[in-house]
């Protein structure tokens, strides 16, 4: 796949979502790909089954379907882990981009590039919800189950997204990507409660283990271009990766973003360490023969997931949180995802009082 | 299909185009024949002039230890070789489970025959309880190949799936060198030589013959006084250190500061798995309270002492 934007060779269309407006619309963007109504998915899955690399063979195709339970969901977090309170929006499925460490590898039981249409029960759905937590504000995201913007010249989703959330005051709604497509964002009119944000990696992961995806550099500009337009901007610095001359690497990242984008204009940082289920390994070691960051020191959580053993996770955060304060960040929200209480005492100096406490925290920019 | 009475001598058993199972033993056979005789004839085809057997291996075995000199058997009038083979496949797979290798040796055949790989995945792999993915059967085509000795090991020892695929990684000389490890060894203990021996290649770019060519490995294997499974053990924990530096090297301060405490049998000091959370667990037992005081007089003991701090320190 090119670092240019992701068109599918071929789109399935499930025959009961073709008369939704987004079907209509991603039929018109992405121009003469062919496309085939279909009456059940498992016909194509089926096929992709049986070749050699069923993700990458997926990552082919676009199905667009109807979500047919829930659209909003916690994030799942871990169990035995301090968790932040965010909430997904499960709109897309699966990703373009092939990073060696993707979750969704062994996540997603569906390999297809998945839309779905049937916003018109997202918009009510969300009503509900951020009705019945009305007294809280709630952060809110679509980039855990798949790139926020990587498809979004394809479907302009962003556009309807922020629009819808410009009115809802009680909600922090994030964008993530590691995309560069940010034609819709920059056209339109910036909301204080809208955060698109990066994930970032020192530029030799990005390169040897996120395939697909623009450079660092090139995120950190796009994010620039967004900020300079009003939006505030986020940063993920997840999964932190050990290899050779790591701390060079993520302090090149730091200072370069810190330099480029104003730091005032940064919501929050999050840092998460890399983390995965043991079955992800064996999936890891087939599509990305050469890639060796599963076989650092890893050990069983108290989630069942392998992460690196505790001195070196409490090594890699005690360093990066010093870059980030050194190169000018001392005021920006910074946060683990998934970590232990004194993991935060003793990387950050302070942890917070549960779930809500944390959501305060980074909801606090907002005044 | 015709049944009719052949003589042993006529069935070349040579030829195990059709062979599926190697591994098998015909006591409980040997004496169903003996008590019921053979109910089932085997499948055999007529190839070049030759009957070649197709299925049965186990019961025509027993009939030769039993030193019969003919049997019944269905001749197959297929001349196809898939069609014949699928014969074999269909009846045994109505009639038992197969085994991890058997498996493999069905997929080999299949493949050899001309059957097409999509078809062997989407309607085969079912049938054998693989997930039918093309992975999955590229793995037991290469268990196929594997060498006559270490396929008997495997059957064995009962190796399962995750450590038959770990053997798939290395190449017959390393295999053949990895046999005095995995003889005397149990499942997991196997499964840990494999994978950490295989990690510490891949991350180190050193190929596994020359970790098992070092001076450690070959100073252990060469140690008189252990035995297999000593040395199978030794070099699993020398693995293991190369493997997990910063882990070993942390569960031995912890293990050097409790045996400086000098604890009693009976108290046993533990920290959280991996080192993960920030608890230590004690356990003891007692059996009347004057035993419950002793232990506690001796845990209060263990406060005082400066190994005892340094054990938090370890964190």
């Amino acid at each position: 796949m090119s670092k240019s934007e992701y068109f599918p060779q071929k789109i399935y269309v499930e025959k009961k979502s073709f008369d939704f407006p987004l079907t209509k619309r991603i039929l018109k963007n992405v121009g003469p790909v062919p496309r085939e109504v279909i009456d059940d998915p498992q016909e194509v899955l089926d096929d992709i089954k049986a070749t050699k690399d069923i993700i990458g063979e997926g990552k082919k195709y676009l199905l667009i379907t109807r979500q047919k339970g829930e659209f909003v969901k916690p994030c799942p977090c871990t169990p035995g882990y301090l968790g932040c309170n965010y909430f997904i929006l499960n709109i897309d499925l699966n990703c373009p981009l092939d990073c060696s460490y993707c979750i969704l590898q062994h996540y997603l039981t569906n390999p297809l590039i998945t839309v779905h249409v049937n916003l018109e029960d997202l918009w009510r759905q969300l009503d509900i919800f951020l009705h019945r937590k009305r007294l809280r504000t709630i952060r809110v995201g679509t980039g855990e189950l798949g790139d926020s913007l990587a498809l979004d010249h394809i479907t302009g989703n962003s556009l309807h997204l922020v629009s819808y959330f410009r009115k809802k005051r009680n909600a922090i709604f994030e964008l993530k990507t590691k995309t560069v497509n940010i034609k819709n964002i920059l056209k339109i009119e910036p909301a204080p409660n809208v955060v698109i944000a990066w994930s970032l990696n020192s530029s030799r992961i990005a390169h040897d283990e996120e395939k697909g995806a623009p450079s660092v550099e090139e995120r950190i500009d796009a994010a620039r271009r967004v900020s300079e337009t009003g939006f505030r901007i986020g940063f993920h610095f997840d999964p932190i990766i050990r290899h050779p001359d790591w701390e060079k690497g993520y302090e090149e990242v730091i200072k370069k973003l810190l330099e480029t984008v104003d730091p005032a204009r940064i919501a929050w940082i999050s840092l998460g360490s890399l983390r995965f289920p043991a079955s992800l390994k064996a999936i890891i070691e087939e599509r990305f023969p050469k890639t060796k960051i599963i076989y650092d020191e890893f050990i069983k959580g108290k989630d069942g997931k392998l992460r690196y053993f505790k001195p070196l996770r409490l090594e890699l955060y005690k360093k990066i949180v010093g870059f980030i304060r050194a190169w000018g960040g001392e005021e920006i929200p910074l946060y683990f995802c998934m970590e232990s209480e004194d993991i935060w005492r003793e990387a950050m100096g302070w942890v917070p009082k549960g779930e809500e406490n944390l959501e305060a925290y980074l909801s606090f920019p907002l005044g | 299909m015709k049944k009719k009475n052949l003589s042993l001598k006529e069935i070349s058993l040579e030829d195990e185009r059709f062979r599926i199972s190697y591994y098998f033993s015909l006591e409980k056979l040997i004496l169903s024949i003996q008590k019921v005789g053979l109910l089932y004839p085997p499948l055999v085809a007529l190839r070049d002039k030759h009957f070649i057997l197709v299925s049965g291996w186990k019961r025509v075995l027993a009939c030769i230890k039993l030193g019969m000199s003919s049997l019944p058997v269905f001749v197959t009038e297929e001349e196809e070789e898939l069609k014949t083979f699928l014969a074999a496949f269909y009846e045994n797979l109505a009639t038992r489970e197969f085994y991890l290798l058997e498996k493999a040796e069905i997929l080999s055949r299949l493949k050899k025959f001309g059957e097409d790989e999509k078809k062997i995945v989407q309607r085969y792999l079912p049938l054998l309880d693989i997930p039918s993915t093309l992975s999955n059967l590229e793995s037991y085509l290469a268990f196929s190949r594997f060498e006559p000795e270490l396929k008997r090991i495997i059957h064995e020892k009962n190796m399962p799936f995750s450590s038959v695929k770990l053997l798939a990684g290395y190449n017959p000389q390393e295999r053949k060198s990895l046999l005095p490890l995995l003889l005397p060894s149990g499942q997991n203990r196997m499964k840990e030589i494999l994978e950490d021996l295989m990690e510490i290649s891949r991350r180190n770019d050193i190929a596994p013959q020359k970790i098992l060519s070092s001076k450690e490995v070959l100073d252990i294997m060469g140690h008189e006084k252990l035995s297999p499974l000593q040395k199978a053990d030794k070099i699993r924990f020398f693995l293991k250190k190369k493997r997990y530096p910063a882990l070993s090297s942390r569960k031995e301060s912890f293990d050097y500061l409790l045996n400086k405490l000098r604890l009693p049998k009976t108290i046993v000091v533990k920290p959280s798995p991996f080192f993960e959370e920030e608890n230590f667990s004690v356990n003891f037992s007692f059996g009347n309270s004057e035993e419950l005081k002793t232990n506690l007089l001796k845990l209060q003991e263990l406060t005082s002492k400066q190994e005892f701090s340094a054990i938090f320190k370890l964190k």
